[in-house]
């Protein structure tokens, strides 16, 4: 045998080589589920799955964790046939693009399982009239206010800057109310609704009215009563959310709005859960704060996996179940979406604290609204353009308010379709 | 050591060798065909031979050097470069992704809608006298049907067994699955619609509930066309990809897939006054920003080498902390000099007691940004300058300070030509570079500041690749189509300038 043929006969038994090791998908991955989520649920979501692993007969639940929610999402953007998740834990502002794509999986649900919901939670989960997955857990914001300076729960938003006007020099104030959770455009929404400038609007049938938004010119002047000295801010509510969670809790923020996912900072801190709402104006009225979801998702590779209906199951046997979201929100501490979960005695009283807050002023985050950018520029980006340009560049808030409005407007209509 | 790279023992090896790289090549072949990407898949395959035929022949002693660097270079620079030249010619975008089967497939399943009054049961999955079949319970109305994908047969609810939910688990001649069969039956038994009135049959929605559903859309072969069975309106390909109606192109099905629109994308970016209109405002700004920081971080670290180049005492010691910068990742020295210009909280402006905000006023965000990358660049420079001057000749610089000239003509006449002949192709490079320097901006000022109520979509110190990011990525749909068309763009521009550069610095002639 010369070289050649040597050479040959050895790349031969190479491939051979490699092609006998190649394993097929083994017939046993049929009666897995595979769930991604992020690293925060991933973990505890993998402990509660442990624990109990029969929510599903004949299935087992594998949990892959991502290191980051965006790690998470870039994977599941790149996500293949092979490779993809049969259920993702995600945000809800992931359905429209994962439904365009042809990502994720229509379901629907029986009354029975639709009837342990709050039914505007499943509005978050809906793209053009088909829900893509079942509610976990509630993110919200809620105001939180430093008791060792104010003694009492403020009642309307004057009082706040009263307080702040008052106590500014003394007491070495950084601010008076300040966004801790969420940032200036999702966290604020309830300083802008307080204020009098609503995303979108609900009639008292909590319908959204089409065609209409908030007047500019009385949020614009509530926003120079309240925020403003001049054309420069009072410094009552700072334009960005920097620093704002330290300030709070060092003791030289009164009022923050914090997220529900980051209470225990504060009761580690000897914080007590005293949230509410932001309030408005006028005394007894509240700033409308989004409540949102986080939903679990089915994706179309479910159905390519051979596993739809066991992820269907998943889905209502686990995660849409009262005693799956106990098991898993008792980890997690988050608040749970669904309502026999909300009222188990193990939530605690940060995760009811946030739940009461949202019942008093929330309104659904409805994202067809909200990321759409037909007005120009989106919710998320238009929202905290307004705060810099009237309380760091001197714009007239009246006129700025006009245009934040008409952005506001034109968006809720191009969002119709979606819904 | 020549027993191991000649002779049987080296042949051996390099058998060996070739057959673990062609084994893992192959096993990646595999793998990429089996995730259906055919082009890698063919490539890895492709490879294979290749290499097989470079080292186990002599067809060419010479491609043996070669290969690795040309595979690489195929692999990393040629192909992505055609991938972006293919996909800049189709709809692909949020929305038209997939394939037009996968497309199908999945409008078809989303054609399925529920019955508006939401009749759902409770199911049990079995088989029926052999064939595939639900045993349903009516809890609300006591009545119990067994249903196959072909009939419906009501069951008398003494004949049934309930569980304690009310739920029938037996009836007669109804086998039910057991949990180890459930598993393997999803596949088929999502698949099915069984029986119940007219047009109405029960889709699986998980293994314990069935819900009442009808077709709504269907797909007509032939024509290649959907039709709604309600209304009998008919959708067709708009060689777009998407299925629309003819008489209202915005009333689309979803998914649609990726199709080709060849220079769509291309005159987008002319006439998308979107995209048009502050377009030349950003590619301004990108050759401002492009030259500046060229200019500044050559003259910074010129600077500074021309100082250390003198005996000094401490030169070391300097020399160090100059190149500190550059030894530490640019992304954590751009968040921390952004949070060093902070308006409120940063130490630029506690140091210097002013209140300038930094990140808002278009013209200090533009210095913020120079003078960031100033910083980062500076050590490049003064690294390969010290390097350039150690290079030049010293009796050039003594038989000039001979013949009378003082050291600022001695710069000018005879070190600074000689620097810019030999450091041209990095400056043009430095140039490409920041041309394209998307983390500075990303991470630094995203672009900022814009004014997004003014609905502007580019903000002050967006250069060309953080503006199509924006226009790509920036909302909730991503458009890698339209990104891959300013993408080649930004390509030919940057290719046209640094050969315009090299050429007219004469770098090439000199080096043949």
């Amino acid at each position: 045998m010369n070289t050649k043929r040597f050479g040959f006969a050895g790349v031969i038994a190479a491939a051979a080589l490699a092609v006998s090791t190649l394993v097929a998908p083994s017939a046993s991955a049929a009666t897995e589920i595979v769930v991604w989520a992020d690293e925060s649920r991933g973990p505890n979501l993998t402990k509660v799955i442990a624990a109990k692993g029969d929510w599903v007969p004949g299935y087992t639940i594998k949990i892959v964790t991502f290191s980051s929610f965006d790690a998470l999402k870039e994977a599941f953007d790149k996500a293949t046939d092979a490779s993809g998740p049969d259920v993702v834990v995600a945000a809800n502002d992931w359905v429209p693009s994962g439904a365009k794509s042809g990502k994720l999986a229509p379901i629907v649900l029986t009354a029975a399982v639709k009837a342990r919901f709050n039914q505007t939670q499943f509005l978050d989960l809906t793209y053009k009239g088909k829900l893509y997955g079942v509610p976990v857990d509630i993110n919200n914001v809620a105001m939180i206010y430093n008791t060792k300076l104010v003694s009492s729960a403020p009642t309307s938003f004057g009082e706040m800057v009263n307080y702040y006007k008052a106590n500014k020099a003394s007491k070495g104030l950084k601010a008076g109310l300040c966004i801790a959770g969420g940032g200036m455009s999702w966290g604020a929404h309830s300083v802008f609704s307080a204020l009098g400038a609503n995303a979108y609007q609900f009639n008292s049938r909590n319908k959204i009215v089409y065609g209409r938004t908030f007047s500019a010119v009385t949020f614009g002047k509530n926003v120079r009563t309240y925020l403003l000295d001049g054309k420069k801010s009072n410094g009552f509510f700072p334009a960005t959310d920097t620093g704002c969670k330290d300030n709070f809790l060092a003791g030289t923020v009164p009022f923050a709005v914090i997220g529900n996912w980051e209470w225990k900072d504060y009761v580690a801190k000897g914080f007590t859960m005293n949230l509410m709402p932001v309030p408005g104006v006028v005394a007894g009225t509240y700033g409308h704060m989004f409540g949102s979801v986080s939903g679990a998702l089915l994706t179309t590779f479910a159905e390519k996996h051979g596993v739809e209906a066991g992820a269907k199951s998943l889905l209502t046997n686990f995660f849409a179940s009262t005693d799956g979201q106990v098991r898993y929100q008792a980890l997690e501490l988050r608040p749970p979406a669904e309502k026999g979960a909300q009222a188990d005695a193990s939530v605690s009283a940060g995760q009811r604290g946030f739940g009461s807050a949202a019942s008093l002023a929330g309104i659904p985050q409805i994202g067809a609204f909200l990321n759409s950018n037909k007005g120009g520029a989106n919710y998320w980006d238009s929202a905290p353009a307004y705060w810099t340009a009237v309380l760091i560049d001197g714009k007239n808030a009246v006129s700025e308010a006009s245009k934040l409005a008409a952005i506001w407007r034109a968006n809720v209509e191009a969002g119709k379709g979606d819904l | 050591m020549m027993y191991f790279l000649r002779g049987k023992v080296a042949f051996t090896l390099k058998i060996i060798v070739i057959s673990l790289i062609s084994a893992i090549l192959l096993m990646l072949t595999q793998s990429a065909f089996a995730q259906r990407e055919y082009v890698i898949a063919a490539f890895l395959g492709l490879t294979v031979l290749v290499l097989a035929l470079t080292y186990l022949t002599k067809i060419s002693i010479p491609l043996k050097f070669f290969i690795p660097g040309i595979l690489l270079l195929t692999a990393f620079v040629i192909g992505p470069i055609l991938y972006t030249v293919t996909m800049s010619g189709f709809n692909y975008k949020t929305g038209n992704i997939i394939s037009k089967e996968e497309a199908i497939l999945q409008i078809k399943a989303r054609g399925i809608e529920a019955d508006p009054s939401g009749i759902s049961f409770d199911i049990k999955l079995g088989r029926f006298d052999g064939t595939e079949a639900i045993l349903v319970s009516d809890i609300a109305n006591l009545k119990y049907f067994i249903s196959t994908t072909s009939s419906r047969v009501a069951i008398d609810p003494r004949e049934v067994t309930l569980n304690e939910y009310g739920v029938a688990i037996s009836a007669p001649n109804f086998k039910a699955l057991t949990d180890s069969e459930l598993a393997n039956a999803d596949k088929s038994y999502s698949k099915r619609h069984f029986i119940y009135e007219g047009e109405y049959f029960i889709a699986l929605e998980g293994f314990e509930a069935g819900v009442v559903s009808r077709q709504v859309l269907e797909y007509v072969p032939s024509t290649d066309q959907f039709k709604n069975l309600v209304n009998g309106k008919l959708y067709s390909d708009n060689g777009r990809g998407n299925y629309s109606l003819p008489s209202d192109a915005t009333a689309i099905l979803e998914p649609g897939w990726r199709a080709p629109i060849w220079f769509e994308n291309y005159s987008k970016i002319f006439t998308d006054p979107r995209v048009r209109e502050p377009l030349v405002r950003v590619f301004i700004w990108t050759i401002v920003f492009a030259t500046a920081t060229v200019l500044t971080t050559f003259a910074l670290g010129l600077l500074l080498a021309l100082a250390l180049n003198k005996p000094i005492r401490g030169r070391r010691i300097y020399r160090s902390i100059l190149v500190l910068p550059y030894a530490m990742p640019s992304v954590m020295s751009i968040l921390i000099w952004g949070g060093m210009f902070n308006t409120e909280f940063g130490a630029i402006n506690a140091l210097f007691g002013t209140d300038i905000a930094w990140f808002s006023d278009p013209n200090f965000a533009r210095l913020a940004v120079i003078l960031v990358n100033l910083w980062l660049g500076f050590p490049y420079f003064y690294l390969i300058s010290s390097g350039s001057l150690q290079a030049i000749p010293s009796e050039l610089l003594e038989a000039a300070a001979i013949d009378g000239a003082n050291s600022r003509q001695i710069f000018r006449k005879i070190t600074l030509p000689l620097l810019l002949q030999i450091l041209s192709p990095l400056l043009i490079a430095s140039f490409a570079f920041n041309f394209n320097n998307f983390n500075l901006i990303f991470l630094l000022t995203g672009g900022g500041p814009r004014n997004e109520l003014d609905g502007e979509i580019a903000g002050a110190t967006d250069i060309l690749i953080s503006y199509t990011y924006k226009i790509a990525f920036g909302s909730s749909t991503q458009d890698l189509g339209l990104a891959s068309a300013i993408s080649l763009i930004i390509f030919i521009l940057v290719a046209s300038i640094s050969l315009y550069g090299l050429r007219k610095s004469k770098v090439l002639e000199s080096f043949s």
